[in-house]
């Protein structure tokens, strides 16, 4: 069985030979792994089983030194925060449509390494990644505190707002629908640490059409539904469920018992994520890594998971915290006989690495 | 006039700004915060009392609600908004009676770290409590936290961090605060952080929401 069929066994909801994973690190962690592997593309050294197409926060040019703009015209500071950056100012200043400029949904750029990838890596699960799927997007245009008045304030504006993002985003999925693709990914964090940011009632009035429209354009088409959303949001999970919505991403142990929510939803939804951003991969030990990564894997043998950190990993893991979980991953016995494989000995190796200096 | 603060009170909690707006609807065509504070004066109410009969009574019940998740950020905003709109009135008439604030709040993000809703949030709620509240920022150094407590001595400090990367820095500026002033009170906050957490790096208080940080301070300030 490849990889892209293993996902799509864990997306059925049947049981899958063993558990899969997909990693993804932030710009420091991924130069230190390319290092380490001496890999400038690290899924087949990771072992990734899913291949991630098109761009998740789109393309940027900088117009200033750290000012970034994206397709929206919008422009990022990333005078600090040098992965995404701030707003410098709302684009939409007054709640109108009247002159909001929208992009070609259709730039060439989005769909571009698509074939490359896919020929590259033919074997992994192909998906096609929207970022700033709605929420994002539309606070980033308008100003996050702006936009959360508008909602009371200005409703119909910010409905009109939301609409004709999703519509962005859907003759951009009819585009990528084009190429042999598994699923869509949408990105869009709707969490606080503790509840919704704006609740259930305006998440549904404002945010759940548009959602069920753009999952709709992908169901309808045999493809799977992907999301990513940060915080505490199981509330909505038969929401999304019911608009289709197949895997939820990233999990996180601080904000929702995985060990209840896992086999309540296994057969309808699937999970990617689990393993601890906030505490166990920056503040534990290799052995708090392995413990729970481990028991993430006991959770999730039956299927309706894909093991991962809970978000890409930050600066802030140390090497043998991020070399213990890809360990694990590769090392279960499962996957070993499943695949005929040797187990790995990377924190050996990284110590060998290190006594060498 | 009893009636009048009660009013007022409600516009806050419900977030109504001005009669024009169309928020909440159930207030639709009456008078809000902007109307209410400037009735109040003309009627010879003073600021202290606008303040502690109504703005605190109303941000105190939002803060609660908040707290309880029977409302959320949205909501916070627009009684925050109603607030400052009834604040604009009455700050020039502080500025001539000191004494009607509860005490000094020092706020903002920690250095390296530039989310800053929650802050704000807890900066409004503070304020609508009856503080004043000197709002440094973002990517605040602890050079900067310490100078503005250099300018308000009694002021207590409250800094925010949202990332798991930039705690560390939360704790560089607790230790460096407190080697200087070690009776200087500091309260933290945001998503990755703990009472445990306040406790190691030697914080006063760690608080989950903003109606924690009042009733911090306001245990501070009796």
């Amino acid at each position: 069985m490849t990889k892209r069929q293993v996902i799509y066994e864990v997306l059925k909801g049947n049981k899958p030979p063993y558990v899969p994973w997909s990693f993804k690190f932030t710009v420091e962690p991924k130069e230190w792994l390319q290092k380490f592997y001496n890999e400038e593309d690290l899924d087949i050294a990771l072992g990734n089983h899913i291949l991630n197409l098109g761009s998740d926060i789109g393309f940027f040019e900088e117009i200033e030194p750290n000012m970034f703009q994206d397709v929206f015209k919008v422009v990022w500071d990333r005078s600090i925060d040098k992965d995404i950056g701030n707003p410098r100012e709302p684009l939409i200043k007054e709640p109108t449509m009247e002159g909001v400029y929208f992009p070609n949904p259709h730039d060439p750029r989005f769909f571009a390494n698509i074939e490359s990838e896919i020929e590259k890596k033919p074997d992994l699960f192909r998906v096609f990644q929207i970022g700033f799927s709605l929420y994002e997007r539309a606070w980033s245009m308008r100003g996050m505190e702006n936009l959360l008045m508008d909602f009371m304030m200005n409703p119909e504006f910010v409905k009109e707002l939301l609409r004709k993002i999703a519509d962005y985003n859907i003759a951009q999925i009819e585009k990528a629908m084009e190429y042999d693709i598994d699923a869509v990914y949408f990105g869009d964090d709707w969490g606080q640490q503790h509840g919704l940011i704006f609740g259930i009632e305006f998440w549904e009035e404002f945010m759940y059409p548009e959602i069920k429209r753009m999952y709709k354009a992908v169901r309808d088409k045999g493809k799977y539904v992907m999301i990513h959303s940060c915080g505490d949001v199981d509330e909505l999970f038969p929401l999304l469920v019911d608009a289709g919505l197949n895997s939820f991403n990233p999990f996180q142990p601080e904000v929702m018992d995985l060990f209840e929510i896992l086999p309540q939803y296994r057969g309808r939804l699937a999970f990617h994520g689990g393993l601890s951003m906030q505490k166990t991969l920056p503040f534990g030990t290799p052995d708090d890594v392995r413990n729970d990564s481990e028991k993430l894997l006991e959770l999730g043998k039956d299927g309706g998971y894909i093991f991962s950190p809970s978000h890409s990993v930050e600066s802030d893991t140390s090497m043998e915290n991020i070399l213990t979980f890809i360990e694990v991953a590769q090392n279960q016995p499962a996957y070993l006989a499943h695949t005929g494989s040797e187990p790995v000995k990377l924190l050996e190796k990284y110590k060998a690495i290190n006594a060498g200096k | 006039m009893e009636q009048l603060y009660s009013q007022l009170a409600d516009c806050i909690e419900f977030g109504k700004i001005n009669q024009a707006a169309p928020y909440p609807p159930q207030f639709k065509g009456m008078p809000g915060a902007d109307e209410l504070t400037q009735q109040l004066l003309a009627e010879g109410a003073s600021a202290g009392d606008i303040l502690s009969k109504a703005l605190i009574i109303g941000m105190e019940k939002i803060g609660v609600k908040f707290r309880e998740n029977k409302v959320f950020v949205p909501q916070v905003l627009m009684s925050a908004k109603a607030m400052s709109t009834a604040l604009v009135y009455l700050k020039p008439l502080f500025a001539q009676n000191g004494s009607d604030r509860k005490g000094t709040f020092i706020i903002g993000t920690v250095e390296g770290d530039l989310h800053d809703i929650g802050k704000n949030l807890v900066a409004m709620m503070v304020e609508g409590n009856g503080y004043e509240v000197i709002d440094l920022g973002t990517d605040v150094t602890a050079e900067k936290f310490m100078a503005a407590g250099k300018e308000h001595p009694d002021a207590v400090i409250g800094m925010s961090a949202l990332l798991t990367t930039t705690m560390g820095n939360m704790e560089k500026i607790v230790r460096e605060i407190k080697a200087a002033e070690p009776n200087r009170k500091v309260c933290i906050g945001g998503a990755p952080v703990n009472d445990a957490f306040a406790k190691k790096i030697g914080a006063d208080s760690y608080n989950p929401d903003p109606q924690g940080v009042v009733e911090f301070l306001n245990a501070m300030a009796s």
